[in-house]
Formats: structure tokens, C-alpha cells, sequence
């Protein structure tokens, strides 16, 4: 125990940058609690939601207790989505985030009646659901169209790398990512190419799986992520091991403060960070000055 | 139900392509995309590699990406099987 501290105080007075690089080695060759070669995280976190598209949504509704519903309305609350907007969602697979976006868009049309310019600037209304993962954004287009919104030009899907993003620079007024950002092999790479497709003034929001402090609860937390989930997982999806990834790879993810100085370093300015449900998820934001 | 939603995807695929190569940008190079109509797919000049649209959708994965030779497009059947191999 007394070693453990003695180690611990060592490594935070080695200089932070080595800290800094190796924990982020550590999360590119981590797969939840295995190790893992940088190389192959990508395909393995590619199998798993290859594995749960199908019920990817099912399953939030059912381990959130419908819950998510609300995080994802709190993350698009905080953007302040307006007609005309260009925006990129990545990791946004399924489109909810997309969605309800667009919604936010089309409901400021209808409260604006009858304005030329706002119909105009309707028209120019982009949001870019970008996914590496080709399964879930089948489900994400299945659902557009299950919602009318198939032949909507607002609606554009890519499949793509977070790391190595298809858009120009300055390009974006908004850069979401929801509950993905955990599963990339390098998180500063990703950070760096939102930061660079943002216009100035753009605003990037991370909504995300994090960590709880609070006693007891914690405790709790823990019991329900590592005992009910993937039993869950095993019944709703007939896939434990997907679901067992998906709890270990929240524990392995960056604490809420070092996320935010991650997000700092590349470049973003008024970085802050809000929990819900006690840190269960967090909504990190920053601004591209 | 699912192969007229197939369908649907593929028609709103091939008009949009255009549109697509306006916004997007090569993922490893950031320059600008040009169209190909057949097999759909958009093409990175600066790096001659040409990315695969399936279903409308287009798939810039840096590992997706076909290399091209520097004759044309023909020989994307060839570079198609390497990568499948090679995968």
C-alpha cells in the first residue's frame, strides 16, 4: 500500500508531459482492461459495434433506464443548434444526436413563420454524421427514413476516422461526439482534428461515459456496470463480451479533469466540463477562439 | 420494406455525389475530391487513391482507400481484390 503511494507521488513529480504520453499510449493499446497492439484496437472496438448495432439503441434504453434520451437533449441544449448551420457529428452512428439536432434547426424555422431569409438559411442547414463503422450508419439512414427524413439534404452521411477526418479546415460551426470518443485508439489525434475543423467561434461538445466520485454510489455504480450490464448484454443482445468491453473501456477512459486539460492542450479555450448523475456522464465543451 | 428502402438509398445516392464532392476532402491529404461514376467512388488526385461510395454513403476511412495506378480507374477491379487480401 505504502509502495503504491510512494510510486504514485514519484510519477506526478516526473515531468507531465511523459505522464501525459503515456497514459495515452495506454489508452491506444487498451481494449477495456486487456492489452491490446495500437494497431489492432481499431478492428477489435470495429467488431464490437459491428456486434451491437442492431441493438445498439435497444440497449441504451435499457442499461440508461431511457436515460440517455435525456443526456443527448442536454448536449444539443448546449449548442444552440440555428438554420444554416453547418455541423459534424462523429462517432454518431445511429444519428441521435443528428436528429435531434435537426429538430432543435427546423423547430427555430417554424417559431421564425414567415421569414425569407431564416427559409433560405433554412436550406443551408448541414449536419455530417460521420462513423467509422458502416453498420451503425445503415441503422443510423434506416432510421432516417423510418422518420421521413430520407430525402432531407440537411442529412449527409459519411463514413470516416475521427482521427483523420474528411472536412476542410474552419469548416464547422459545431463538432459533437457522443459516447465515442472512448472507443478511439487516439484521443489527442481526434481532438486535434476537431479542433481543426471547427470555424472560429465553433464550439466542440463531448457527451461521455466518465467517473464517479461520490461513496456508496460508486460502489453501486460499479456493481451495476461489471455484474448487471454484460448479463444484460448476454439476454437483450446475445453478446456478453461486447458489453463487458463497454464497461471496462469507461474505467480505463481519462478522469474528468485530465479529459478537460486534454482538450485544452489542443487548443481550445473556455474549456469546461458538466456531470449528470453524478459523473456518471459528462458533457465536456470547448471553444475554438 | 427493406429493398425499397435499397432502392430509395441508391437513387438518392447518385445525385448527390456531386454535392458530396464539394463538402468532403481527401482524409489523409485535405484536398479536394473528385467524382467517379462508376464504380462510385471518389477519387483523391493528390495521392491517387480512390475511396468506395456503397449505398450513397461515401467511405473515407483512410484504410479504405484503393491505390490507384497512375494509367485510370480500370485497373480498380485488381486493386480491389489486393485489398481484400490484403483485409
Amino acid at each position: 500500500m505504502a509502495l503504491r503511494l510512494v510510486t504514485k507521488n514519484l510519477s506526478s513529480r516526473i515531468s507531465p508531459k511523459l505522464c501525459s504520453a503515456s497514459l495515452l499510449h495506454s489508452h491506444a493499446t487498451s481494449f477495456g482492461f486487456k492489452e491490446v497492439r495500437e494497431e489492432e484496437k481499431s478492428q477489435m472496438v470495429g467488431k464490437v459495434f459491428s456486434n451491437v448495432a442492431s441493438n445498439y439503441d435497444l440497449m441504451n434504453d435499457f442499461m440508461s433506464g431511457g436515460l440517455h434520451r435525456l443526456w443527448k437533449d442536454r448536449l444539443v441544449s448546449k449548442l444552440s443548434p440555428f438554420p444554416g448551420m453547418k455541423h459534424l457529428d462523429v462517432a454518431g452512428g445511429t444519428g441521435d444526436v443528428a436528429f435531434r439536432i435537426l429538430e432543435s434547426v427546423n423547430s427555430i424555422k417554424r417559431r421564425a413563420l414567415q421569414d425569407p431569409l431564416n427559409d433560405d438559411l433554412q436550406e443551408e442547414t448541414r449536419i455530417y454524421v460521420c462513423d467509422i463503422n458502416p453498420n451503425m450508419l445503415d441503422v443510423g439512414k434506416n432510421r432516417a427514413l423510418e422518420k421521413g427524413l430520407g430525402e432531407d439534404k440537411s442529412l449527409v452521411w459519411v463514413q470516416g476516422d475521427a482521427e483523420a477526418l474528411s472536412f476542410e479546415d474552419n469548416s464547422m460551426d459545431g463538432y459533437t461526439i457522443a459516447f465515442g470518443i472512448r472507443n478511439v485508439t487516439h484521443i489527442e489525434k481526434v481532438l486535434s482534428e476537431a479542433y481543426r475543423v471547427l470555424k472560429r467561434g465553433g464550439r466542440f461538445l463531448c457527451l461521455e461515459l466518465s467517473h464517479v466520485d461520490i461513496p456508496v454510489f460508486k460502489e453501486l455504480y460499479d456493481f451495476y456496470s461489471f455484474s448487471v450490464i454484460p448479463r444484460l448484454g448476454e439476454i437483450v443482445a446475445g453478446d456478453r463480451e461486447s458489453y463487458q468491453y463497454l464497461v471496462e473501456s469507461i474505467r480505463r477512459f481519462p478522469p474528468q479533469e485530465k479529459f478537460a486539460s486534454m482538450i485544452a492542450d489542443a487548443g481550445f479555450q473556455k474549456v469546461e466540463y458538466e456531470n449528470l448523475v453524478g459523473g456518471v456522464v459528462a458533457i465536456h465543451s470547448g471553444l475554438k477562439i | 420494406m427493406v429493398r425499397l428502402s435499397k432502392w430509395l438509398l441508391k437513387e438518392a445516392g447518385t445525385g448527390v455525389n456531386k454535392t458530396l464532392s464539394e463538402i468532403l476532402v481527401c482524409p489523409l491529404s485535405k484536398q479536394a475530391l473528385r467524382v467517379c461514376e462508376e464504380p462510385p467512388s471518389l477519387i483523391s488526385d493528390s495521392i491517387g487513391v480512390s475511396f468506395p461510395m456503397k449505398d450513397g454513403i461515401p467511405c473515407l476511412v483512410p484504410t479504405d482507400g484503393k491505390i490507384l495506378d497512375t494509367d485510370d480507374t480500370m485497373k480498380h477491379d485488381n486493386a480491389a481484390d489486393d485489398s481484400a487480401n490484403n483485409k
